[in-house]
């Protein structure tokens, strides 16, 4: 199994001897030991600290079907380098294209989409509630939420419920949660601990998502509940939205309630509260350990990781509108 | 399958065999690696060892082991390169 690397640490990554060499720098620009990573080993890169390299890497790196992602100082994500596609297939972006431009197509993946949403939100919810939190209010809320979605016409439609599904969802954190306060959800920035998680832990789905889309025929630029071209790879986005209460959302609970990340690996400056970098770290160790955790799938019968999972949504995906199986969102069955 | 890989060799070609062992496997210590690889790379790898050794001479040893979990390492004094995929 290859891994991913995560460089928190400024400095330079180079190629050398036809592997990765990496050299760390401190404050004070001086060279630290150098690292090297076993290029064959390697999935991809996250780099959150400034890295310094040249186009000779970024050949060696796309030779070897290594993506980078960076993410700025504010742990934005910022953009990728993808190295050239390999699985083409012109079949498969045409019939994507047709279910995007074919409002009728369209909705009925969109719809999927909200609806293994709304089902993994509301596994969520009823867990907690089973552990004498009191959700039930939120559990009502969203039940009834998730029975208009079969009606809906238009995409924007769509949204609206998808996004008061969201907002009811977002107000149980607080009573997930035992000791932050979450209140209203906050982007751009975040003004609380708990919503600079959220922050945080999504963009990193977004990411997870857009490695295993790569890895099959389908265009991440071509969305269908996303607008395409509203944000560069918006089938990320898609997919995204089935997984984050699986992967991104258990996360942040378990992180914030056995107290791995605590209030002093947050910054808190004017307006807004980001993960300071030992907190950071001991998110992506632990988004790490989740994404290669294993469970036994049902119609599979075997053991399939969580990043698997995604991948096995982008094929039913491909199934789907190359009209062989029709699609039907992941949902969580334990 | 996770490994260690160990090697004595002349020292005309120790750094040769240093710089093909880095493209698969983790150094973790003079002449000693260890590291996740597939059956094929590792096939791949000792094809090329085998171009670089005077195997009259050298010797190259692999520990293999189903799962990283199943080995249980212990580290006396100094580490010389901690194993993370957080740098």
């Amino acid at each position: 199994m290859k891994k991913s690397y995560y460089l928190f640490n400024p400095g330079r990554l180079s190629r050398k001897d036809n592997t990765l060499k990496f050299v760390p720098v401190n404050e004070d620009g001086v060279d630290g030991k150098p690292k090297y990573l076993p290029v064959e080993g390697v999935k991809n890169l996250y780099c959150f600290g400034s890295l310094d390299t040249n186009s000779a890497l970024y050949n060696f790196l796309g030779k070897n079907q290594i993506g980078v992602h960076f993410f700025d100082y504010y742990e934005h994500y910022t953009g990728s380098f993808m190295p050239k596609d390999y699985l083409l297939s012109g079949k498969v972006i045409v019939n994507q294209v047709e279910h995007y431009s074919s409002q009728k197509k369209r909705m009925i993946i969109a719809r999927q989409f909200i609806e293994g949403a709304s089902f993994n939100m509301l596994k969520n919810l009823k867990y907690y509630s089973k552990r004498d939190k009191d959700l039930s209010k939120q559990i009502l809320q969203i039940e009834q939420l998730s029975k208009l979605i079969a009606d809906t016409q238009a995409i924007d439609e769509l949204m609206g419920i998808e996004g008061n599904i969201r907002s009811a969802y977002y107000s149980g954190f607080g009573t997930i949660i035992n000791d932050f306060e979450m209140n209203n959800r906050t982007k751009q920035p975040p003004n609380n601990e708990v919503n600079a998680m959220i922050s945080f832990v999504n963009m990193i789905c977004y990411t997870a998502c857009l490695d295993q889309i790569y890895h099959t025929q389908l265009n991440p630029t071509l969305s269908f509940l996303h607008e395409p071209g509203f944000r560069r790879y918006s089938l990320a986005l898609d997919l995204a939205e089935v997984f984050k209460p699986l992967l991104a959302d258990r996360l942040i609970f378990s992180l914030l309630n056995k107290k791995m990340v605590q209030k002093g690996d947050f910054d808190q400056k004017l307006n807004s509260c980001l993960l300071k970098e030992s907190g950071r770290k001991t998110v992506m160790r632990a988004w790490d350990e989740k994404l290669n955790e294993t469970i036994k799938h049902r119609t599979l019968d075997q053991s399939v990781s969580y990043k698997r999972l995604v991948r096995l949504e982008c094929y039913k995906l491909v199934k789907h509108v190359m009209g062989m199986q029709e699609y039907k969102p992941f949902k969580t069955w334990w | 399958m996770y490994v260690i890989l160990v090697y004595d060799m002349d020292k005309r070609r120790v750094v040769k065999m240093l710089k093909l062992c880095r493209q698969y496997v983790n150094w973790i210590q003079n002449s000693v690696f260890e590291g996740e690889i597939t059956e094929v790379k590792l096939k791949e790898l000792l094809a090329s060892a085998k171009l670089i050794m005077d195997e009259e001479t050298d010797s190259l040893i692999i520990f293999k082991s189903r799962q990283e979990s199943w080995l249980e390492k212990v580290v006396i004094g100094k580490e010389k390169n901690e194993l993370d995929n957080l740098i």
